[in-house]
């Protein structure tokens, strides 16, 4: 912690705060790599010419990763006829996008989403991020926008979160002090947007990806006019709501900004909070 | 209903007839609304058609003309090429022409209205906002111009994922490497043609035997010809049993005849339909035909008189060009101003790549008018100079004459430019030229104009002795 710091007299979570500030300005934040499954995995879907045997081959490296991922596959969410009981299998049944898809899903949880301690919080925000990333591909597919790509930003466009709990935990713990969930709470809510960026762009994500993260909250500071900001932050909208974490009532959601800038009206938004059910059943089916 | 929510003219919907509609009637000196359900004015043809396949085309385009000089320049198409890039003037392109609209509207006091409408009785009609609230207006003359949409046949299951119309097919990333376009229609054979010069494998089905069967044989042969060039297909006569996505890589698509063709995305272009179910026409008592289009007369109006309905939403020709001056015309009418004379002949333009167009009367329809006596003249592009100097070889000019081969009755124009070409061909028409002005008269040396001497040559040299 830097001296100038050091010597004013800070409430903890400022504390906190402002080491943060320090390290995400020199650029000294530990950022996750992304787990080696998940780029091979998004290099490999995003290959035409890639076949289905190097994806099956490709998860069954990781035991666990493709333990998750047939235990998702048999789930009633992706109602196999028969039992899935091998890789192959599993890629006939879901296909190579729907397969990859999971596979990434699966790796992120495991190389990102997990923090000692606080199991509950990450499976909470965890939940967000799926529900979000199947949410902006129906928001996607109604208003004609891509669809392909809108999961893997509504997916990570907190990924920031779980990256900043991480970290605040390591400075916590440096500074031998402790902070309630509130505290931490409001750190990932300033920070997530700053960190996730740096993330994903040293991930080589889409670069849609970025401006998922850096734009769904204000939308309207996009620099060139796109959907995928506004798509990802009606996702975010709609997936804390169907997961009762910010309980809004259908009309109040009506107006909200984003709901106009996508032009909706309301039986558009009727036909999305229909979906509600599928996106809960497939997101307990990812939640293992 | 008070005065503020009255109107003398309320037009429904902003493309290019409504657009013409507005216009016209805020020109006359009336109280004119226009009502869009989008936030933007301009209609499908800015958002999803005209305007960004056209953006697409000229990149296409402009890639040929780098690897036509590829003896100057080291060019070669980047592998992870995206469609995003390759429309990347798209949004400043429909932001520019969707301002300058808006601008024209209220430049002329059009006032305008973000919301849906539908009838509530024959002069009032009740606007829907985004935001739930409601509020009726009335007209003394109401123009529905909502356009229409792609059709949605049972058997296509669009996913705008893989199988795509053409309101999504511009929402994806990246070129794939093959493209299944179902149709054989003016946007079916547009973006076919696009994708295949863009480096896509791509094939084209349809019940008829050749494309875009309204146009001149040649003119569409000619057309094949260069799409097969491309390494593009044409695969005509076929039915289709059954299209899905295998869930794993590909569009499978099942044909009549056993056949199962695969590829990475799908195009469904089945034509489209007009967008009247919000409208509530029962309410007012119009009965739409058989295929869900509003009737009108010849004044573009429907059952009720004060009712007009104009561009896609009657159907067919479904050009912008004449969907704007239908608006105008609907407009002239009911506000009882002169709309002077009635095209009489309208050019058709289509921007495949080639270009295809005609105006006037087929070889095929002047052989039956005129007793299999006419005349016909050809000019290929590879013969006259410009189209040489250009590098614009593979094209056809061809004027179609009566028997005697001195009245022209139609010309039909495959090639680059000639959606333009024709314009000179049409006013031709219009003032009843005969062939021998086209041979007397002299051109621009070297343009492609110099086809029309060439083709009226072709017809002199015809001529019974």
């Amino acid at each position: 912690m830097p001296d100038a710091l050091a010597s004013v007299e800070l409430e903890p979570v400022e504390q906190i705060h402002a080491t943060l500030v320090d390290r995400i300005a020199k650029d000294e934040l530990k950022l996750p790599l992304l787990p080696q499954v998940a780029t091979e995995v998004l290099n490999l879907t995003s290959d035409p010419d890639a076949d289905m045997a190097k994806l099956a081959t490709l998860i069954q490296q990781d035991q666990a990763i493709a333990g998750q991922v047939l235990k998702i596959a048999n789930s009633a969410a992706y109602a196999p006829r028969s039992p899935i009981v091998s890789m192959q299998q599993a890629v006939s049944w879901l296909g190579m996008k729907m397969l990859g898809e999971l596979a990434l899903t699966v790796s992120i949880e495991n190389g990102v989403f997990r923090v000692q301690g606080y199991e509950p919080e990450i499976t909470s925000l965890w939940r967000q991020a799926l529900a979000s990333g199947l949410y902006a591909k129906e928001i996607a597919r109604q208003g004609r926008h891509n669809v392909e790509g809108a999961f893997l930003c509504g997916l990570l466009h907190t990924i920031g979160k779980p990256i900043v709990l991480q970290a605040v935990l390591e400075i916590q713990h440096s500074m031998s002090i402790t902070l309630e969930w509130q505290a931490f709470s409001m750190l990932l809510d300033v920070h997530h947007v700053q960190v996730g960026a740096a993330a994903v762009e040293k991930w080589k994500l889409p670069p849609q990806v970025k401006e998922a993260i850096l734009y769904y909250r204000d939308f309207t500071q996009v620099p060139n006019p796109s959907p995928v900001a506004m798509v990802t932050c009606l996702a975010d909208c709609l997936a804390s709501n169907i997961l009762g974490l910010d309980l809004l009532d259908a009309t109040t959601m009506e107006t909200l900004p984003v709901v106009d800038a996508l032009n909706l009206y309301p039986d558009d938004m009727d036909e999305l909070h229909g979906q509600a059910d599928k996106i809960l059943q497939a997101v307990d089916a990812m939640v293992v | 209903m008070s005065l503020k929510n009255h109107f003398d003219m309320l037009v429904i919907g902003s493309g290019p007839a409504g657009q013409k509609a507005a216009i016209q009637g805020a020109k006359a000196g009336k109280r004119v609304a226009m009502v869009e359900r989008d936030k933007q004015v301009g209609g499908a043809c800015v958002h999803h058609g005209t305007i960004p396949s056209k953006t697409l085309r000229e990149s296409a385009l402009n890639m040929v003309r780098f690897q036509r000089t590829s003896n100057v320049f080291d060019f070669r198409l980047r592998d992870d090429l995206t469609v995003p890039a390759l429309i990347e003037r798209l949004d400043e392109v429909i932001q520019a022409h969707s301002a300058f609209m808006a601008a024209q509207l209220d430049r002329n006091q059009v006032t305008r209205f973000h919301a849906r409408a539908k009838f509530v009785s024959e002069h009032e009609v009740e606007f829907t906002t985004p935001k739930r609230t409601t509020e009726r207006y009335s007209a003394d003359v109401i123009v529905v111009a909502t356009g229409s949409r792609p059709r949605r046949p049972d058997n296509v299951p669009v996913d705008h994922e893989h199988i795509l119309d053409s309101d999504s097919i511009l929402s994806m990333t990246y070129l794939p490497k093959t493209l299944t376009v179902l149709g054989g229609g003016v946007i079916a054979s547009e973006y076919a043609s696009f994708f295949a010069l863009l480096g896509v494998q791509v094939v084209m089905i349809d019940q008829a035997d050749r494309p875009v069967r309204f146009m001149d044989a040649e003119i569409t042969d000619g057309f094949v010809q260069a799409f097969q060039a491309t390494g593009g297909r044409y695969y005509g006569e076929q039915k289709i049993e059954e299209v899905k996505w295998d869930g794993l890589s590909k569009v499978m698509t099942r044909l009549g005849n056993g056949e199962t063709l695969d590829s990475e995305k799908m195009l469904m272009a089945l034509g489209r339909v007009a967008n009247i179910e919000d409208l509530n026409l029962a309410a007012v008592g119009i009965e739409p035909t058989p295929r869900g289009l509003i009737p009108v007369d010849e004044f573009f109006r429907t059952t009720l008189p004060h009712v007009y309905a104009v561009g896609d939403v009657i159907g067919p020709p479904s050009l912008a060009s004449c969907s704007m001056e239908q608006g105008r015309r609907a407009a002239c009418h009911a506000l009882e101003i002169d709309p002077g004379h009635p095209a009489e002949m309208v050019p058709m333009g289509i921007f495949t790549v080639p270009e295809m167009s005609s105006v006037g009367i087929t070889e095929e329809k002047a052989v039956s008018r005129h007793g299999g006596g006419a005349l016909v003249g050809r000019a290929r592009f590879q013969e006259i100079a410009r189209g040489q100097i250009s590098g614009m070889t593979d094209g056809l000019l061809k004027l179609v004459a009566d028997p005697q081969g001195k009245k022209l009755l139609g010309v039909h124009i495959v090639g680059e430019g000639a959606t333009e070409l024709v314009h000179i061909g049409q006013m031709g028409l219009l003032a009843q030229v005969e062939i021998d002005h086209f041979v007397e008269n002299i051109f621009n040396f070297p343009t492609m104009a110099e086809t029309y001497r060439v083709a009226a040559l072709d017809i002199v040299k015809q001529r019974p002795r």
